[in-house]
């Protein structure tokens, strides 16, 4: 019975806003650090100084950033100390979000867009 | 600065310290030179009062570790404009990544940011359509 339980704690984790219980690894093998569903991710590694974090907040995602390659990264904020980390993004991430998150800044412009067209 | 070829003899006079204008807080003690286009930056932007990258191609540059203003990364690296995001009262911020130690951070953008700049970077998840197109037939 503790094997089993054991077993859970090590393949899974408790998202901490949604509460969903996701995997470690995907379906494709790679590492999962962000609930799949909501995109919550924890603040467990520091990556000022290296090593753990005693931080332990929710880190929300704000961003969505593009590598050379093409591929997206999430970037996280996190909310109790505002350090900021990039992740890939996973195959089975909540993908409303993500193109949420893609083009929420073309919808609130800090400059009229019509001026870009006439150039 | 020239290159002094021959050593100084005894009657010339020493250069005359001048404190007055180039000390820290004084004459354009702020201002700095762009890392990436070499553009001569104001510290004075309408919009923000902590301006902290290049108007014309918002490349930054790491000096602060975790409280902005503190000066005390030594890292010194050419941190080049990531992504934007808004934040919930619609202001735009830039996220920078340090080239050289991968460090993120983020600053608001000023009234004078190259506007191009900042909507090439605002469409790059959409430049590769393969890829969004994808992720809307998912969604």
């Amino acid at each position: 019975m503790s094997t089993t339980s054991n077993t859970l704690k090590i393949h899974t984790f408790t998202c901490a806003w949604c509460g969903l219980t996701a995997t470690k690894s995907t379906s494709d093998g790679a590492l999962r650090n962000h609930c799949p569903s909501c995109l919550h991710s924890q603040h467990v590694a520091d990556h000022v100084e290296g090593g753990p974090s005693e931080c332990e907040g929710r880190m929300s995602p704000i961003a969505i950033a593009v590598l050379r390659t093409g591929d997206w990264m999430l970037i996280h904020r996190c909310v109790r100390c505002d350090e900021l980390t990039s992740n890939p993004v996973c195959g089975d991430d909540n993908q409303l979000i993500l193109m949420r998150m893609a083009v929420r800044p073309l919808a609130q412009p800090p400059f009229p867009l019509e001026a870009l067209g006439s150039l | 600065m020239p290159r002094r070829t021959r050593p100084r003899t005894q009657d010339q006079r020493r250069q005359r310290h001048k404190d007055v204008l180039h000390d820290r807080g004084g004459h354009r003690a702020n201002d700095f030179r762009c890392v990436g286009c070499r553009l001569d930056v104001s510290v004075d932007a309408p919009g923000t009062a902590h301006r902290n990258h290049c108007p014309q191609c918002l490349a930054s540059l790491h000096v602060d570790r975790r409280i902005p203003g503190d000066r005390a990364s030594e890292c010194r690296g050419r941190m080049e404009a990531l992504a934007v995001f808004t934040r919930p009262d619609g202001e735009w911020m830039i996220v920078h990544q340090c080239l050289s130690c991968t460090e993120l951070s983020s600053n608001r953008i000023a009234g004078d940011d190259n506007a191009i700049a900042l909507m090439r970077l605002a469409l790059r998840p959409l430049q590769d359509t393969d890829r969004a197109s994808r992720t809307l037939i998912n969604l």
